[in-house]
């Protein structure tokens, strides 16, 4: 067999660098040598040309074994089906020596392509057929994964919906668009890629190898054929597993996860819960490494060298991991502990709900057995208990049982209608309250009815009674039949006392009581009736418990009336007193005074009283009545006589009578008087009134009489000689001169009079200043004596100036004299204004000194004059100004001694 | 910094030949010999340090068994290269080493491995002969006696395999 297709390669084969033998040429020269030799080769064949027999037989003489071949060769060659057939005899071989040529995976692939397509165009399911071996295990695998996937999904869903944790990450899935699977995944899956190998499959060798820098194992290499070689030892030992591997392995927390390879297998050992996507992971690492280094991995022999990056890959592996690893543990310790509580709490909530239930029942209950309480309502309303109803106040408060119950009071709300229960019970508690019997006294249910029975006091008892009236229709009755009254002995005496008591005369009793042991008695009682306490004595009633009232009043029965007698008249022994009949009548004798009192105690009896008959008393003061009244006359002789003194008196001016009495032979007479009136008692003379039995008393007073006023005026004007008073209607009007002080003093006195009086008038009277006195006054005063300068004695030639003067002042002191006046001269000196002013003043006292001198010398009274200076200070003329002349002249005048004159009255 | 290489390597041979005490002897154990009891087998490591690189034989002990078993030869895939053990005082153990030989081969092609007449130390109960040894040798096979209570031989055997497959 080998050799038969070496020759036809080598025949086929088209000339190479062979020299330019044409070998196709020589192979049909061959081929018509063959055919001219064996002629029936002509038949057979195409392409052969029919040529000469010999050469046909030299033809198959010389190459007929090779003919034969060739035409068994070209035969095959020729025949699509047997060449077919030839080569598909050797084409696995050839290609089994080709594969060993780069090019033929890339010349077959798009052989393969089209195959495939081919394939699956006529019929997929023997591609199908093909690959399920294959594809079977791995969309199982897939599905399984997925469903996993979606049981941790769905597992962890369960887990956390229910808890806080849960919700919280709802709403971070809801807020960021994830899954809620997701979230829940990110936050719980606790894993760690611890370790990653790689893994050659065909060998078992350690191509790489990352940790994660806390892991701990031993050497990589010899792990990683262990895992190779118990992965065999599984695969081996139970069958059905044969195209499978050990894809995951769990011990504890670890678990092992391996992605095998078309020539390397990835495992990782993850600690804690991967998520099911880092298988996803895992295939896409080591699908990426075998694209990288695709032959490095298939043609590894255990030499590691130049392949960190698969390391790098691995590492990323590793570099997976989520830590929140501690608090699964806590965090299912909280869940159920909060699911417990919660339960728990529902269980408690739900026993504690029930036992309130039945406690309101119970109380219910019991509040409706109370007397008194009528229950309308009970329930619940807004979380609280209700109950309203009827309650009589008296009966138990339903809030007070509530405690007994044992339910809190704040969630309970009573709401009761006070009503009034006419049950025996609570009719008895109120009577109980109303009445509050003494310990004496029991009351008692009895039948229907209430029954009191024991002793008690009677304002007890009344006060019983009118409760019991008042019971409302429909109560029991209350029966009092069975209590006695303690008091009924007292209540006895008492009646028996105060029937006493208004049988007496000047007593009428209005209203009698006894109560609580106390008794009262009012009324009327006439002052001189019987003390009614000391009837009390005689009753046996202490007095201390007794109240008496009585207001007084006039008894008209013929006995007070009587007593009433006896008592204000004091009757003398000689008289006695009887009632008779209606009537009381007096007998005897008594006295005319003490007749007249009772005459007058008869007259002012009331109507109504009795008539008082006294005509059976005998006066005895009738001799001694004609005495007094003799005496009586007389004495109205005297009144009379006073009467007209009085009137007398009263008529006189100056005297105001403001009372006057004549009495038991006594005058008196008071009033006021005027000092200059006539003397009262003077007046007394003639009218045969004995002076000794007045008694005047008169007040002074100023009487405005005209008269008067005129005789006062005088006393206290002393008018001077000349001068006259006259009433002229109803003033005094004066005539006559005097002196100017004194006119004006009238004037001022006149004026001083009191309202009323009499007006003064002074008008009349002459001022004598302005007669001859005023003249000669006015005489004296103008002149004046002068002086040389410095010189204190007059100028020469003035002596009979000085002589006038002196002569006139005599007449004038003369003069005034008369008039009641008294003159005064004052002699002033002056200076002119040379020389100190001090100087000047002593020059000026000087020269008024030497004037009155010389006026003495005179012979003028040298009292009257008096004596000043007045220095430059009076200048007749302004002296320092002016010409020389002038002032010459003024000081001139200036120095000299000017007279003034002044009049005043005679002390 | 010289180059790392892991070479996988097995090693075959009946019951109770040594296998285990070779491996014990001269490697860094890491797992126990319960693996080998339950797994079928145990992996070590050997490193043996050439003039320009390390290499790491990644050893893989399988169980002994008298019968040939298909279990092991899918623990010998991918094996770089093996390693024979015989007992030499029970000839028929080299049979099976032998024979064991013939499977690898058969399966896996031709790889380099090196025969070890073990208990080499017991030279009173030792039967294989010189010449026995002679003819294996013509083979073209690496044969050589070794004790793993002596040691002898071992190094030399795994220093001969480290080099063989991955030089």
């Amino acid at each position: 067999m080998t050799a038969a297709p070496d020759i036809l390669e080598q025949l086929l084969r088209s000339p190479s660098g062979d020299g330019e033998i044409d070998r196709k040429a020589l192979a049909g020269l061959l081929v018509e040598i063959a055919q001219s030799l064996k002629p029936e080769l002509r038949r057979q064949q195409n392409g052969v040309h029919p040529g000469d027999l010999q050469l046909e037989q030299l033809r198959t003489l010389l190459v007929g074994h090779e003919i034969e071949t060739v035409w068994r060769l070209a035969g095959l060659v020729d025949d699509p089906e047997r060449l077919a057939a030839a080569i598909g005899r050797i084409l696995p071989t050839a290609i089994a020596q080709a594969t060993r040529d780069e090019r033929m995976g890339h010349v077959l692939a798009p052989v393969m392509e089209r195959a495939a397509e081919s394939s699956i165009r006529n019929d997929p399911k023997t591609l199908v057929n093909i690959l399920y071996p294959t594809i079977v295990p791995a969309i199982r695998k897939s599905i399984g994964e997925t469903i996993d996937e979606m049981f941790q999904r769905v597992n962890q869903a369960l887990k956390y919906s229910l808890t806080w944790r849960g919700l919280k990450w709802r709403w971070e899935a809801w807020r960021t668009g994830r899954p809620f699977a997701e979230v829940v995944l990110k936050h719980t899956l606790v894993y760690q890629v611890e370790h990653a190998f790689l893994v050659h499959r065909h060998t078992g060798l350690l191509i790489a190898h990352v940790a994660a820098e806390d892991a701990v194992s031993q050497d990589p290499q010899l792990v990683s054929s262990m895992l190779v070689a118990i992965q065999d030892f599984v695969r081996d030992s139970f069958s059905g597993a044969e195209h499978q591997g050990i894809d995951s392995v769990r011990l504890g927390e670890l678990r092992l996860w391996s992605e095998p390879g078309p020539f390397a297998l990835l495992v990782a050992v993850i600690r804690g819960d991967p998520p099911e996507g880092l298988h996803e992971t895992m295939r896409n690492t080591l699908s990426r490494i075998h694209a990288e280094r695709y032959h490095a991995l298939e043609s590894f022999n255990g030499d590691s060298e130049g392949l960190g990056d698969v390391e790098a890959r691995l590492r990323e592996l590793v570099a997976l991991g989520e830590h929140a690893a501690p608090r699964t543990l806590v965090a299912r310790v909280l869940i159920l502990g909060s699911l417990s509580l919660l339960l728990l709490g529902a269980v408690a909530w739900g026993a504690w709900w029930w036992r309130n239930q039945q406690l309101w029942e119970g109380y219910l209950e019991r509040l409706g057995a109370q007397p008194g309480i009528v229950i309308n309502e009970a329930g619940k309303r807004d979380g609280k208990f209700v109950v309203s109803g009827l309650r009589d106040p008296l009966a138990v408060d339903p809030r007070a049982l509530l405690d007994n119950a044992g339910i809190d009071p704040a969630r309970v709300e009573t709401q009761f209608e006070p009503y009034q229960a006419l049950d025996p019970r609570s009719v008895l508690k109120r009577l109980n309250l109303t009445l509050d019997p003494p310990s004496s006294v029991k009351l008692v249910i009895v039948g229907n009815n209430i029954v009191a029975q024991g002793s008690a006091p009677r304002a007890w008892l009344d006060r019983a009674d009118a409760v019991a009236q008042m019971l409302p229709a429909g109560a029991p009755s209350f029966d009092l039949a069975g209590v006695r009254n303690e008091d009924e002995a007292d209540e006895r005496r008492w009646q028996a006392y105060v029937d006493r008591l208004r049988a007496q005369p000047g007593i009428v009793v209005t209203k009698s009581e006894a109560r609580d042991g106390k008794f009262s008695v009012s009324g009327l009682r006439d002052p001189l009736a019987v003390d009614p306490l000391k009837l009390l004595g005689e009753a046996a009633i202490d007095p201390v418990r007794v109240e008496t009232h009585f207001e007084p009043y006039q008894a008209l029965d013929p006995q007070s009336v009587l007593h009433r007698f006896e008592a204000s008249l004091d009757p003398p022994p000689s008289v006695t007193l009887a009632i008779a009949g209606n009537r009381i009548v007096a007998r005897g004798a008594a006295s005319r005074s003490w007749l007249d009192r009772a005459h007058a105690f008869a007259r002012m009896l009331p109507a109504g009283a009795p008539g008082f008959d006294l005509a059976g008393v005998r006066n005895d003061d009738e001799a001694e009545e004609q005495r007094q009244e003799v005496a009586e006359l007389r004495q109205q002789a005297d009144q009379r006589r006073w009467q007209s003194y009085v009137e007398r008196l009263r008529a006189e001016p100056g005297i105001e009578v403001t009372r006057s009495e004549a009495r038991d032979g006594k005058f008196a007479v008071s009033g006021m008087r005027d000092p200059l009136a006539v003397d009262p008692l003077a007046l007394l003379d003639g009218t045969g009134i004995d002076p000794a039995r007045v008694t005047a008393h008169f007040e002074p007073y100023q009487a405005l009489d005209p008269q008067f006023v005129l005789k006062r005026l005088q006393a206290s004007l002393n008018p001077p000689f000349g001068v006259t008073f006259a009433i002229e209607g109803n003033r005094i009007v004066v005539n006559g001169s005097a002196s100017s002080p004194w006119i004006s003093r009238a004037r001022k006195v006149g004026n001083a009079l009191p309202a009323g009086a009499p007006a003064l008038d002074v008008s009349a009277v002459r001022d004598i200043s302005e007669g001859a006195l005023g003249k000669l006054r006015d005489a004296i005063q103008a002149r004046s004596i002068n002086f040389d300068s410095g010189k204190s004695l007059p100028a020469a030639g003035q002596e009979q100036v000085l002589d006038e003067i002196a002569s006139e002042l005599n007449e004038l002191v003369k003069l005034s004299s008369t008039l009641h006046a008294v003159t005064r001269v004052t002699l002033t000196g002056h200076a002119d204004s040379v020389g100190q002013g001090t100087s000047n003043l002593s020059l000026s006292v000087a020269r008024a000194e030497a004037v009155r001198a010389l006026l003495k010398k005179r012979g003028v009274d040298p009292d009257l004059l008096q004596v000043r200076g007045a220095g430059q200070l009076e200048p007749l003329e302004d002296d320092t100004s002016g010409t020389s002349a002038n002032s010459a002249a003024a000081r001139s005048a200036n120095r000299r001694v000017s007279f003034s004159i002044g009049f005043e009255e005679e002390p | 910094m010289t180059a790392v290489v892991q070479k996988k390597i097995c090693m075959l041979g009946g019951f109770s030949v040594g296998k285990t005490s070779l491996v014990k002897r001269y490697v860094h154990s890491v797992f126990s010999e319960a693996y080998l009891t339950t797994v079928g087998v145990k992996i070590d490591k050997k490193t043996v340090i050439l003039p320009d690189r390390i290499v790491n034989l990644i050893l893989w002990d399988l169980a002994g068994e008298d019968d040939i078993n298909s279990l092991r030869m899918t623990n010998v895939r991918g094996a770089a290269g093996y390693v024979l053990v015989a007992d030499g005082t029970r000839p028929s153990t080299l049979d099976v080493a032998l024979s064991l030989r013939e499977r690898v081969e058969a399966d896996f092609g031709p790889l380099p491995f090196v025969l070890l007449l073990n208990k080499s130390d017991l030279k009173e109960q030792w039967a294989i002969g010189d010449a026995e040894l002679v003819e294996l040798r013509e083979n073209g096979w690496w044969v050589q006696p070794s004790s793993a209570r002596t040691g002898e031989g071992v190094e030399e055997a795994f220093n001969d395999l480290a080099v063989r497959t991955a030089g």
